[in-house]
């Protein structure tokens, strides 16, 4: 970094460590003492390329790279035009063909491709979608807005717990106001030594000390874990019961008809299938039980 | 021996069996039979690994009778000798199962490693990292490298991978027990790559033992683990520190070195994309068409296509299309880029900024135009455009891999995760050395897949006091915790604690470091064999050598023994070990000093002679100014209810026992242990060592001067040195079967195992 120099005066930041160096819109360096000089009457042109540049719109470089510099400006504009968000296309694969329309010219404009037309197609652009421009300015993405949310949530957070160590803080002052209150009034009042009075006193004090330790010791317990489980709920150490079942065993069925006698499998395809209720009954069941046979 | 256990057969390859080894396997059945989690803590050295896979084989040969049963058993351990450790007791058992029951039984277990373990390319297996390895191995047989092959035959591919592709797939790996060089051999005698064989196998196989990270870590879980069965049950073995390694496998720390190699890997995808486009730019276009259809089409990706990397990503992105604004190769480097300067500008800063990803993510709208939608799916479009460049080395591209997926987690999680910039080091704050830490602080968003897919999940260790804390960090619900301690028939473990102190405030005290000298001096001269010595940080440990030094303490303490010290480079270290053993083996002994959270204190065992005494000079607190642990300690005070200090001493206290428990690796082991710190003997520290630990504190052995600790370790010492035989053990902390069966023994029994 510090080999980083003015390319006119040649001065690096290791020469002269307060070295400001600057980057106007065509992205290249120049420091600060140049500046000042060749563009006293206000513009003028670049020492590298030529551009026509004006002094104003030279910015303190922040990065290293200063066409990212040059970058960032470019997007940065075409950004406040090209602000469509994602709820404005009908479907993702729309707003990413617009996303990458959107890096294509901000390409273009950085590396110096074909600006003019590039040019030209943001201002149609602009020309045709002014209403959606205006409309979106205020807006921010979804994620943006989700981040916005976080942060939020975390700077309640913060505050909530800064907000506790206080009120914690304030409650101890008051409770040891109290308690030299209460001496005093005892001094005032009782008839007791005074002696005696200072000793219960230092007993009282200190027991309040403790008290206060312990408070401070004890964080307020939550009674979830994070997966939704109770905290200290009691976890039973009994294995699991295993049920003493024995196997199923397929046993082929014995059924009393009382009618004519069932036809064998082979012999149903050969008759066709009849109306016959004691058929289907046998049909129905010969499917599962092939299965349950397997398994046994 | 055969047990039964709540009406299971339990073939167990030993004679005889400890008491707590029932116990621990009556409470993984239990755990089994509810399909529930468990964490069951255990000693050290009391065949915690024996009684895991006796009891799970068992299980598991049952289990066809029993059809939703366990069908896989996965074994997670942290280093490959662990694994290979493993391999070896399941060998055995498997033997034993063979001779009891006669048959050869169709059980297939290996264990899997990374690329450098088990390659046998002769010229990739000789490469030193094993990043190289990966990177080599993946230019030789990336999909389309094998495709260019067929119009060029000269371009060189793996021929064990293409022997391995041809035919391994139709042959499962026969049944039988695999470490890693049975499976390199087995490769060998075929010819086939043995890493991807054991990848392919560990569908299919009964028992997988492989490294954590295979699970836990989402870029390589996604690789390897997808498909493993429901059924199954993963044991973390050694799970003591699963929440650092959750952690460590979800965060991102990025330097301005990342970003300079960034640069440049940008800088080449951009040529690359020059060139393609001027002579296949079809190629491109036909990326294009497939990132319009959507990503799911694109991730179809050829098992070989590693291009890493897949950080949680919740499915709905997968299908749906990547958004216009990076659906262009080039716009999507200009993308990267625009990412890249971005995050060097955030380096350039000058004081620590820590902010949440939310705020993150709106800065960079406002800084750089970029929208949360395209962050999110930067990692999978990285990865295709590599694929589309057919980029061979990608062990070029971790930097940018690494930044895409710092991209995605942090546009996906809004939660658990916080950016911490720091401009320097805290202990040079003169020089700049700026990190950005995307540091995850909720272990429970990368294990949670693995409760919420798998059966049973069971978390072991020798050290997991208190063990109602992991639940909570990790967010499951177990059915059992149960600590068991060990049965010793005599005191095989003497713990004192000494009443020294230091504390941050006296530890730079002359007193205190002299202090601590004698003692280590005393101790010297008294134990015979090793003594380890553990401090609580590198640089504490320079400072009170130098002193001792000083003091002419050292000079003392090598009259008696010699001393090596760990340091933080890693082969010094095990050159040092490997001398004190030396030392230990003949002649005086020695004293290592080592360093607690060190490689030492967690991976090295100290048996018998090697260890006769741990001294822990201190309480290994973690640094407590570290930014990174602060933000982690406030997040588990608002979402988990624990607080700092709990979760401090809960951490101090693991490692302590961690680095004690270092010396008792087995029952005939004996050792002296030694906390050197008056802060152990309060309750709230004392109550979080584990049990088998605590036990052995009474108010004898409490706050002790140093001369008292070396009365106590002389009587101790002279005490373990006698003769030790099996049969004083046997029906007590020994069993045979007959004496398992007894009815007063299952009594017993019933109380070693400690219910929380």
């Amino acid at each position: 970094m510090d080999d980083q120099g003015c390319p006119r005066c040649k001065t690096t930041k290791y020469r002269n460590p307060s070295l400001k160096l600057m980057v106007n819109v065509c992205g290249h360096t120049l420091c600060e003492n140049c500046v000042e000089m060749l563009f006293v009457r206000g513009s003028g042109n670049c020492v590298q390329c030529d551009t026509p540049l004006r002094k104003s719109n030279f910015r303190v470089q922040l990065f290293e790279d200063p066409t990212v510099d040059k970058e960032v400006e470019i997007r940065k504009k075409v950004l406040k035009i090209y602000n469509k968000r994602d709820f404005d296309f009908p479907s993702l694969r729309e707003y990413n063909d617009y996303l990458e329309q959107v890096e294509d010219i901000v390409f273009n404009l950085t590396n110096n491709i074909d600006v003019e037309n590039t040019k030209l197609r943001m201002e149609q652009y602009q020309r045709e979608n002014r209403d959606i421009i205006q409309k979106n300015k205020a807006k921010l993405t979804r994620e943006q807005e989700e981040l916005e949310e976080l942060l939020l949530l975390e700077q309640q957070g913060n505050e909530q717990r800064r907000l506790e160590a206080l009120q914690e803080e304030q409650r101890q002052l008051q409770a040891k106001k109290k308690n030299k209150q209460a001496l005093l009034d005892e001094l005032e009042q009782s008839q007791l030594p005074a002696t005696i009075l200072l000793a219960q006193h230092k007993v009282r004090a200190a027991q309040l000390e403790t008290q206060i330790e312990q408070q401070k010791q004890a964080v307020k317990p939550t009674n979830l874990f994070s997966t939704g489980i109770q905290m200290r709920q009691t976890v039973s150490l009994q294995p699991v019961p295993r049920i003493e079942e024995v196997l199923y065993h397929y046993k082929p069925l014995q059924v009393e008809t009382y009618g004519p006698r069932v036809p064998e499998l082979e012999q149903l395809g050969r008759l066709g299938t009849h109306g016959d209720s004691s058929t289907t009954g046998d049909l129905s069941w010969t499917q599962p039980s092939s299965e349950t046979g397997e398994l046994s | 021996m055969k047990l039964n256990i709540e009406g299971l057969l339990v073939y167990f390859p030993y004679d005889y069996i400890y008491p707590e080894q029932y116990s621990y396997m009556l409470e993984l059945k239990r755990t089994l039979d509810a399909k529930g989690h468990g964490v069951l803590e255990m000693p050290s050295g009391t065949g915690k690994t024996i009684s895991l896979l006796s009891l799970i084989v068992a299980y598991q040969r049952v289990s066809s009778a029993f059809p939703l049963d366990v069908t896989k058993l996965i074994y997670c351990s942290r280093t490959v000798p662990e694994i290979e450790k493993v391999v070896e007791e399941l060998r055995k058992l498997m033997e034993f199962y063979a001779k009891e029951t006669g048959e050869r039984n169709n059980f297939l277990a290996l264990a899997l490693s990374s690329r450098k373990n088990l390659c046998i390319h002769p010229e990739v297996s000789s490469l030193r990292f094993g990043k190289e390895v990966d990177g080599k191995c993946h230019s030789l047989t990336a999909s389309y490298i094998r495709a260019q092959r067929h119009v060029n035959p000269n371009q060189p591919v793996c021929r064990f991978y293409e022997e391995f592709d041809a035919v391994g797939r139709q042959v499962p790996l026969p049944a039988g027990i695999y470490n890693l060089d049975d499976l390199k051999d087995f490769g060998r005698r075929k010819g086939w790559c043995p890493y991807y064989l054991a990848r392919y196998a560990i569908l299919h196989a009964n028992i997988v033992v492989y490294s954590y990270h295979y699970l836990l870590d989402p870029k390589i879980a996604d690789l390897v683990s997808k498909e493993l069965a429901k059924k199954s049950v993963v044991v973390f073995d050694e799970a003591h520190n699963i929440d650092n390694v959750c952690i460590d496998s979800m965060s991102v720390n990025i330097t301005r070195r990342t970003l300079d190699r960034c640069q440049n890997n940008v800088d080449t995808l951009q040529n690359t994309i020059q060139k393609i486009k001027e002579t296949d730019a079809a190629k491109l276009r036909e990326e294009y068409r497939r990132l319009v259809e959507g990503l799911k089409e694109a991730n179809v990706a050829r098992e070989t296509d590693i291009y890493l990397s897949n950080p949680v990503l919740p499915d709905e992105i997968l299908k749906e299309a990547v958004p216009g604004t990076i659906r262009t190769a080039e716009h999507f480097v200009g993308f990267l880029r625009r990412f890249l300067e971005y995050l060097k500008s955030r380096l350039r800063v000058h004081h620590v900024v820590q902010e949440s990803a939310p705020q993150f993510l709106k800065d960079i709208f406002d800084k750089v135009c970029i929208d949360r939608k395209p962050l999110r799916f930067c990692a999978e479009r990285l990865q295709s455009l590599l694929r589309t460049l057919e980029i061979a080395d990608i062990a070029d591209f971790s930097a940018v891999t690494l930044i895409s997926n710092f991209a995605t987690l942090v546009s996906t999680y809004s939660q658990g995760f916080t950016i911490i910039i720091e401009p320097f080091e805290d202990r040079t704050p003169t020089i700049a050395n700026p990190v950005l830490h995307f540091s995850c602080m909720d272990p429970s968003i990368a294990i949670k897949p693995v409760f919420q897919r798998f059966q049973s999940v069971i978390i072991t260790s020798g050290t997991l006091s208190p063990l109602d804390i992991y639940p909570r960090i990790l967010d499951f619900r177990p059915v059992t915790m149960a600590s068991f301690t060990m049965t010793l028939n005599t005191f095989n473990v003497c713990l004192c604690l000494v009443a020294l102190s230091s504390k941050f405030e006296t530890r730079e005290d002359f007193a205190v470091i002299r202090n601590y000298g004698n003692l280590l001096l005393e101790m010297s001269a008294v134990v015979p064999d090793g003594i380890v010595a553990f401090f609580t940080s590198y640089v504490y440990m320079e400072n009170i050598v130098a002193s001792w030094y000083e003091q002419g303490i050292l000079e003392n303490i090598q009259r008696n023994k010699l001393i090596f010290i760990e340091t933080q480079d890693a082969a010094e270290t095990s050159m040092a070990l490997e001398k004190y053993q030396e030392a230990c083996e003949n002649g005086r002994g020695a004293i290592l000093l080592s360093v607690a959270r060190g490689k030492v204190s967690e991976g090295i065992d100290f048996v018998h002679h090697f260890g006769r005494a741990v001294i822990m000079f201190g309480v290994p607190y973690v640094y407590t100014q570290s930014r990174i642990l602060k933000a982690r300690l406030e997040y588990l005070r608002d979402q988990f209810q624990i607080r700092e200090n709990d979760f401090l001493t809960f951490d101090a206290m693991r490692h302590a026992a961690q680095c004690v428990g270092r010396a008792i690796r087995g029952k005939t082991d004996y050792g002296l242990m030694i906390f050197a710190d008056k802060r152990y003997a309060r309750a709230d520290k004392r109550g979080k060592l584990p049990r088998w630990i605590q036990e052995h504190i009474n108010d004898g052995s409490l706050n002790l001067t140093v001369d008292e600790t070396v009365q106590l370790s002389k009587h101790f010492l002279r005490q373990m040195a006698q003769p030790f035989r099996q049969e004083d053990q046997l029906g007590l902390s020994l069993l045979t079967l007959e004496q398992l069966e007894s009815e007063e023994m299952l009594q017993k029994i019933t109380q070693i195992a400690h219910q929380t």
